[in-house]
């Protein structure tokens, strides 16, 4: 038997296991204690509203109402019923080029300013603080900001500049114009998200050793040689995990379009969670078919959480 | 060599003009609502133009003044404090348990944990909105608590628990071999350990609690208990905008979480990273 000064805390505590410690794991009481709070948010707070999302999407409930069970009327409505079907599937299309296109052009953007921010130059710090103000402002103040800049009059900012500095006679309607409006807040998203991409490749950018790039270079390896060879497979782990946070972040944003548009001109920018609030709390105040429409998007996540806690869980053990 | 020093020439005007495209496509915006927030009314309209002919702070009186700023204020500030406090008790002894107990099913709850994090608002936000109103926890601000918990305990838990794992476990075990509880080892040696990040990771919390807005619009219809983002987005009277003063109090509600985010930003990254990269 080892003299207890060789053992550590732990396993002297272990040796006084009993059947339950064995079976449930040697601190399952403390654990337990612990972890009781952070059981009580997800069941209460997650998991039964998710449930009873779910369970809403099978039925009929105006605010204020009693529930009504419709079984899968409500999924029948979307997909081929006549009120809404051309709705929904118009908010697929529309959430996906909301989504894709947005979540493209950060990631391009996002590079090309954390490889210009990994440079070395004076004034590097200031920069830096001040290419990810967008990202720390409040989105609502974002989009207000830009719901002004957009506006479709002579104060506009963007009108205003095109009349006095290009002189077009025709103030354009950023926002009201049913072509001009998806581009318009996607870009207003891509402002605001662009920061998060260009801090996580820094991040990993920095963490590439020096030495590799001077061994290339000495190699006589030119400058897209290296970024090809040494950059861009250093980064694929934050490319991967910034894109799969950044998608489902994005795909569930309503604020932007809340606010610029909320989901006009004639649904050009309707995506599905806007649909969901138009139908559940503004529209029809239906909440039976709203959550219909977002339970119809849980694959989509489902797979896109699935890849993305597979690697965060990588590194740390998981 | 000279094709060396060109190609470091080249280099550098790619990188100035690279800095100049960005800092104009961050800046103008801002700027611009630094401007307009210095404007009076009247100009904006009649009189459009870059630069403010008469600048005044006329704006922020009327919005600090004449609106209910104040209260939106107050209502934010104190669902953010109570929000960040009660996520990180909740978070910080999850975490502890995820990183220093022994137990089965402690690699579920790690991943229960981190899925929690991702599950989108937009499939919660409707029953959340039936769930809350059936609770009576629509229409006041305190009410935002339990729900602005549900992002923030498994943020607090991840980040928590991130930090947690670089303290080694030698640590508290002489004071565990000297008949400590864990609470006590948790309370008295890591968190003291943990201070620093801990701040930061409050801070996150807090701003992430004050730049919310769609559960504060769906849940909340009394005029008193809105949160910042809900006043500003509805500061609308007589069917139009107050540009001026809303710019003004837009950027006044933005300079606690910029910040807090400058404060705190070095190490938000790598505790975002820690899961993205090895080592």
């Amino acid at each position: 038997m080892a003299s207890p000064a060789l053992l550590s805390a732990d396993q002297r505590v272990g040796r006084r296991a009993g059947l339950g410690r064995r079976l449930l794991g040697r601190d399952w009481r403390v654990a337990w204690l612990f972890l009781l709070p952070l059981l009580i948010v997800m069941a209460v707070l997650i998991a039964y509203p998710f449930a009873t999302g779910i369970v809403l999407s099978f039925q009929h409930l105006v605010v204020g109402g009693q529930a009504t069970w419709v079984g899968f009327a409500n999924y029948q409505a979307l997909l081929f019923g006549d009120a809404y079907s051309a709705e929904f599937r118009q908010s697929v299309l529309i959430s996906a080029l909301y989504t894709g296109g947005a979540v493209l052009v950060k990631l391009v953007l996002g590079m090309c300013s954390a490889l210009l921010l990994n440079q070395r130059f004076l004034g590097r710090t200031v920069m830096r603080a001040v290419l990810i103000l967008p990202w720390t402002l409040p989105t609502v103040i974002v989009a207000l900001t830009w719901l002004w800049i957009y506006q479709g009059s002579p104060d506009g900012l963007v009108n205003y500049i095109l009349i006095q500095y290009f002189h077009q006679k025709n103030l354009v309607q950023f926002l009201a114009d049913p072509r001009l409006a998806l581009p318009s807040v996607v870009l207003v998203v891509i402002w605001q998200g662009m920061p998060f991409y260009a801090m996580m490749f820094l991040a990993a950018l920095q963490a590439i050793p020096q030495e590799q790039y001077e061994a290339a270079e000495i190699d006589g390896a030119g400058v897209l040689r290296r970024y090809f060879n040494i950059t861009l497979p250093s980064l694929v782990p934050a490319i991967l995990i910034t894109t799969l946070l950044s998608t489902i972040w994005t795909v569930n944003s309503i604020n932007f379009i809340y606010v610029l548009t909320g989901g006009g001109p004639l649904n050009a920018t309707m995506t599905f969670p806007m649909l969901a609030y138009q139908i559940g709390l503004n529209g029809s105040r239906e909440l039976g078919t709203a959550s219909t429409v977002s339970v119809m998007f849980l694959p989509v996540f489902v797979v896109v959480i699935y890849f993305l806690t597979k690697r965060m869980l990588r590194d740390q053990g998981g | 060599m000279r094709s060396k020093r060109r190609i470091r020439i080249a280099q550098r005007i790619v990188l100035v003009i690279g800095l100049t495209l960005l800092t104009i496509w961050t800046g103008v915006p801002i700027v611009w609502m630094i401007l307009t927030s210095i404007k009076p009314t009247n100009d904006l309209y009649t009189h459009p133009s870059i630069w403010p002919v008469h600048p005044t702070g006329i704006n922020y009186q009327q919005v600090l003044t004449q609106s209910n700023f104040a209260i939106w204020l107050r209502n934010s500030a104190m669902v953010a404090v109570g929000t960040t406090l009660l996520a990180l008790i909740v978070g910080i002894f999850a975490a502890y348990a995820l990183t220093r107990l022994h137990f089965r099913g402690k690699r579920l709850m790690g991943n229960l944990a981190i899925i929690s994090y991702l599950i989108p608002p937009a499939i919660l936000f409707i029953p959340l909105f039936q769930v809350s109103i059936s609770f009576h926890l629509s229409n006041k601000a305190l009410g935002l608590i339990p729900i602005y918990l549900i992002f923030s305990v498994p943020f607090c838990t991840w980040l928590s628990l991130s930090y947690f794992r670089t303290i080694p476990v030698e640590i508290e075990e002489s004071a565990l071999v000297d008949g400590a509880n864990r609470v006590q080892a948790l309370v008295r040696i890591i968190l003291p350990l943990a201070l620093p990040a801990l701040a930061v990771i409050a801070l996150f919390c807090f701003s992430q609690s004050w730049n919310e807005f769609l559960f504060a619009l769906i849940l909340i219809s009394n005029g008193n208990q809105e949160t910042v983002p809900v006043g500003l987005a509805n500061y609308i009277i007589g069917d139009v905008f107050q540009w001026g003063p809303l710019m003004a109090g837009s950027l006044l509600a933005s300079i606690a979480p910029v910040l807090i985010y400058i404060v705190s930003q070095r190490w938000v990254v790598s505790g975002l990273s820690a899961g993205a990269m090895k080592g």
